[in-house]
């Protein structure tokens, strides 16, 4: 593990499904439930169509951890967009992590409309792990150096 | 162009040193300038890096896999950047350490002057080149093992030219020789503590390993009339077949020494952006495609066509050479065997 | 009757017969150690074919864009491509008669340029399984089965799975001890080590997309690479731009990949390319049991799902 420059915070991006874990995040927040500001949110129709490049280019841009967060297998309200999504995920975070990322920055979860504790449990343990993992450097796109001569 | 002085033959000393000690003379140069020589990749792969210590350098090599240009041409570089949202901070070009490069063959070599041409002509001046060529004395490597698809011979250039360089140097087994060709060469040659005298034998030794080296050279191609040719036989149907096997990737255009073409992309994250120019390939679809959705060079075979009529006919138009070289690289790394002798023989042939 | 022989008067008869447009096969155009696709339309021409251990290229690659009927010559793993490119309505069953060769490995040149220490290669003679190489200051023989391409030592299917005409008996099954030893290896290593081996391999990348042309399922009329609104990924050599093509490429090829070792073998500067299409594979058939190009109507795992497949990764 690297050392963390002072005052670092995790940037994490979270892409929740609108119907189940949106609805779940609304609901900590409506009811008062504390958890970590690290995650920004964007809101996507769908856990399927969350595109794997949204992932590997939110990495690349420098975010610190990735989750992906959608309804619970059997309630996609488009009935089956989760259960594709999963597959994808599967070979993806795999993926990742034998090129080298390091196990930890990238997660899914299902969390439904009332699963507004869940929610914070997830983003708080999300958190935490990329804070132990420190700030992201593997596949953080820097401007490179003119000249190209490795 | 770049016009280059040369010095007078009478003027020129050869130099020598055993091979041993050839790293004493890299580390002495480390210590001036930033230097680049062919280093170690893989098994298979020697390419040009910077030299940290001369022990990292490679010289017992045919050809680096990938042409020198890159060291004047990078495949990506930066041509400005800018911060915040008003006017751009454009940073000024200075003139880095300056450069070696140690071990180039003669046939990247002559690619540089081809290269000059285009970034350095009478209409369009490169600052981005000029700036690294100007600051660049060139060590030729004599080519001492040509391989079985090289024909540098057929372009005039052969393994043992002394031309478009500073510094000329070649194997001679036990030892190197150096033989200073423009004054900045000599100069540099002149300070590097070691060298002896050359023997008085050197010079017909020399004479004897370039025949050797020109014996292995062993495909040529006849390009006197190729240009007229393709003048004539853009509509032929000959280009209806060529470009079948051709997979449409990068690997001849960005491999080749001359090949020159390129693309600029912007990239901005939040307020900080920069504009880079990065290679670009006419094997490309998207080289030409327009932002209607046409595109002119609809297939392989335009596609196809315009390298080949780029390299021999519109570049001798433009500036009176052919932008080839012969280094054979196009021909040892296409993955389907496409032969540009061969297909200049066709050409050839073509009534 | 030689396998080579055969092929040709199959080729000649497809071709009198007015069967197809033209035959897509090898040929030796007298390059060492190598062979070129070639195009055949004229029976007349069908003796320009050959059949040997250097016809490497998955010539299933030329069969996507073409209108014509088209015959093609393809050994166990191409024909594997050819049923993921019907499957996925790239082509037409009818319009493609497939000469299936049944195939004991191709040669991986670069090998061969390895153990020779790079030595330059001028002239080689294939007789029976022995290769006879010459260069200027070198001559030695060298077998065949001592430069199997990587991909074909691990090779599974080294027969047709789907032809028209297949030239020559069945081979028997290569004796595959661990088809995925290299990735396995890969994986027991620290997740740094792992990185800086991709981060070496894949800094050799000049991003000439010589891997996706080759590749027959790479054919999407717009590859990611080539969008610019979004740019999905930038087109600069640095290190982050090159991994992310390379593993999106990787993953775009999930559960179709057939391993024919294509994008590997056109790489000019040697990058391990096949370490990540492998290892995905290998994640496909663990997770999913599924195995790409094996027969027709089967679908790709990504495009369908079973209720419990497995989770454990998720929250």
């Amino acid at each position: 593990m690297q050392e963390q420059p002072e005052n670092w915070e995790p940037r994490i991006i979270a892409f929740l499904c609108s119907w189940c874990s949106y609805a779940g995040a609304d609901l900590a927040g409506v009811s008062r439930r504390r958890y970590s500001p690290n995650v920004r949110i964007v809101k996507v129709p769908c856990s399927g169509r969350v595109n794997p490049f949204y992932i590997v280019k939110s990495l690349q841009q420098g975010c610190d951890g990735v989750l992906v967060s959608g309804c619970h297998p059997g309630e996609c309200h488009y009935s089956n967009g989760n259960y594709y999504a999963r597959r994808r995920f599967a070979i993806l975070k795999r993926l990742l992590e034998y090129i080298g990322l390091e196990e930890g920055r990238v997660h899914f979860s299902w969390v439904s409309a009332s699963e507004g504790d869940k929610f914070a449990k997830v983003v708080n343990e999300v958190t935490e792990t990329v804070r132990k993992l420190g700030p992201a450097t593997r596949l953080v796109k820097h401007s490179p150096v003119d000249g190209v001569v490795n | 162009m770049r016009t280059t002085p040369r010095i007078l033959s009478s003027e020129k000393i050869m130099k020598t040193i055993k091979k041993d000690k050839i790293n004493t003379v890299l580390d002495f140069l480390i210590k001036k300038y930033q230097v680049f020589g062919p280093v170690q990749k893989d098994d298979l792969v020697v390419d040009f890096g910077r030299i940290q210590n001369g022990a990292q350098a490679c010289l017992e090599f045919s050809n680096t896999n990938e042409p020198a240009k890159k060291l004047f041409f990078p495949q990506a570089e930066t041509l400005f950047s800018y911060t915040g949202s008003d006017a751009a901070q454009v940073s000024e070009l200075k003139p880095e350490k300056p450069r070696i490069i140690f071990g180039m063959r003669p046939c990247d070599a002559k690619s540089l002057s081809l290269l000059d041409a285009v970034f350095d002509g009478p209409d369009y001046k490169d600052p981005y080149y000029i700036v690294k060529r100007k600051n660049t004395t060139i060590f030729t490597l004599a080519c001492r093992r040509p391989r079985s698809n090289c024909f540098c011979d057929s372009l005039g250039i052969g393994p043992f030219s002394k031309k478009d360089t500073d510094v000329f140097m070649a194997d001679l087994g036990d030892r190197y020789v150096f033989e200073p060709i423009t004054p900045g060469g000599a100069d540099i040659l002149n300070k590097i503590p070691g060298l002896e005298n050359a023997r008085p034998t050197d010079a017909e030794r020399l004479k004897n390993l370039r025949s050797e080296a020109e014996s292995k050279v062993a495909r040529k191609v006849d390009l006197d009339n190729l240009p007229e040719k393709l003048a004539r036989i853009f509509d032929h149907p000959f280009w209806d077949g060529i470009h079948q096997k051709c997979l449409g990737c990068g690997i001849c255009t960005y491999l080749c020494p001359t090949c020159h073409c390129f693309d600029i992309v912007d990239e901005q994250k939040d307020d900080k952006g920069r504009r880079i120019r990065i290679w670009d390939s006419c094997s490309y679809p998207t080289f030409t495609l327009e932002a209607s959705g046409h595109n002119p060079r609809a297939t392989g075979k335009e596609r196809m066509r315009q390298r080949l009529m780029h390299k021999f006919r519109y570049f001798v138009e433009n500036y009176g050479e052919i932008a080839c070289v012969g280094c054979g690289r196009c021909i040892n790394h296409c993955p389907v065997g496409s032969d540009l002798i061969r297909e200049i023989e066709n050409i050839n042939n073509l009534k | 009757m030689d396998l080579q022989t055969k092929l040709r008067q199959e080729a000649r008869k497809l071709l009198e017969e007015k069967l197809v447009d033209v035959v897509i096969g090898y040929e030796d155009e007298g390059a060492p150690l190598r062979t070129t696709p070639c195009f055949i339309t004229d029976p007349q021409d069908v003796d320009r074919l050959v059949w040997n251990p250097f016809c490497d290229h998955n010539l299933a690659r030329y069969l996507t864009a073409r209108k014509d009927k088209a015959a093609v010559v393809a050994k166990g793993c191409d024909t594997r491509a050819i049923v993921v490119l019907i499957n996925e309505n790239q082509i037409e069953r009818k319009n493609v008669n497939i000469l299936g060769m049944p195939c004991g490995g191709i040669v991986d040149r670069k090998k061969i340029y390895n153990h020779l220490k790079n030595g330059d290669v001028r002239e080689a003679v294939l007789k029976d399984k022995v290769i006879t190489v010459k260069g200027l200051e070198f001559t030695a023989d060298l077998m065949v089965d001592d430069f199997l391409a990587d991909c074909c030592l691990s090779c599974r299917h080294r027969n047709p799975v789907l032809c028209d005409v297949q030239i020559g008996e069945n081979l028997p099954p290569l004796d595959v001890k661990d088809e995925y030893k290299k990735i396995k290896q890969l994986e027991e290593s620290t997740s740094e080590e792992r990185w800086e081996y991709f981060r070496k391999t894949l800094s050799k990348c000049i991003r000439c997309y010589a891997c996706r042309e080759a590749c027959p399922l790479c054919y999407c009329q717009q590859c990611f690479t080539d969008q610019n609104f979004p740019a999905w990924v930038g087109k600069t050599t640095d290190i982050s731009d090159t991994i992310v093509f390379h593993i999106m490429r990787a993953f775009h090829t999930t559960g179709r990949c057939v391993d024919c070792g294509a994008c590997e073998r056109s790489c000019p500067n040697n990058v391990d390319i096949r370490m990540l299409t492998k290892k995905i594979a290998k994640d496909v058939k663990e997770l999913f049991g599924d195995e790409a190009g094996l027969q027709l109507e089967e679908k790709a795992p990504l495009s369908f799902y079973n209720e419990d497949d497995p989770q454990d990764f998720i929250k």
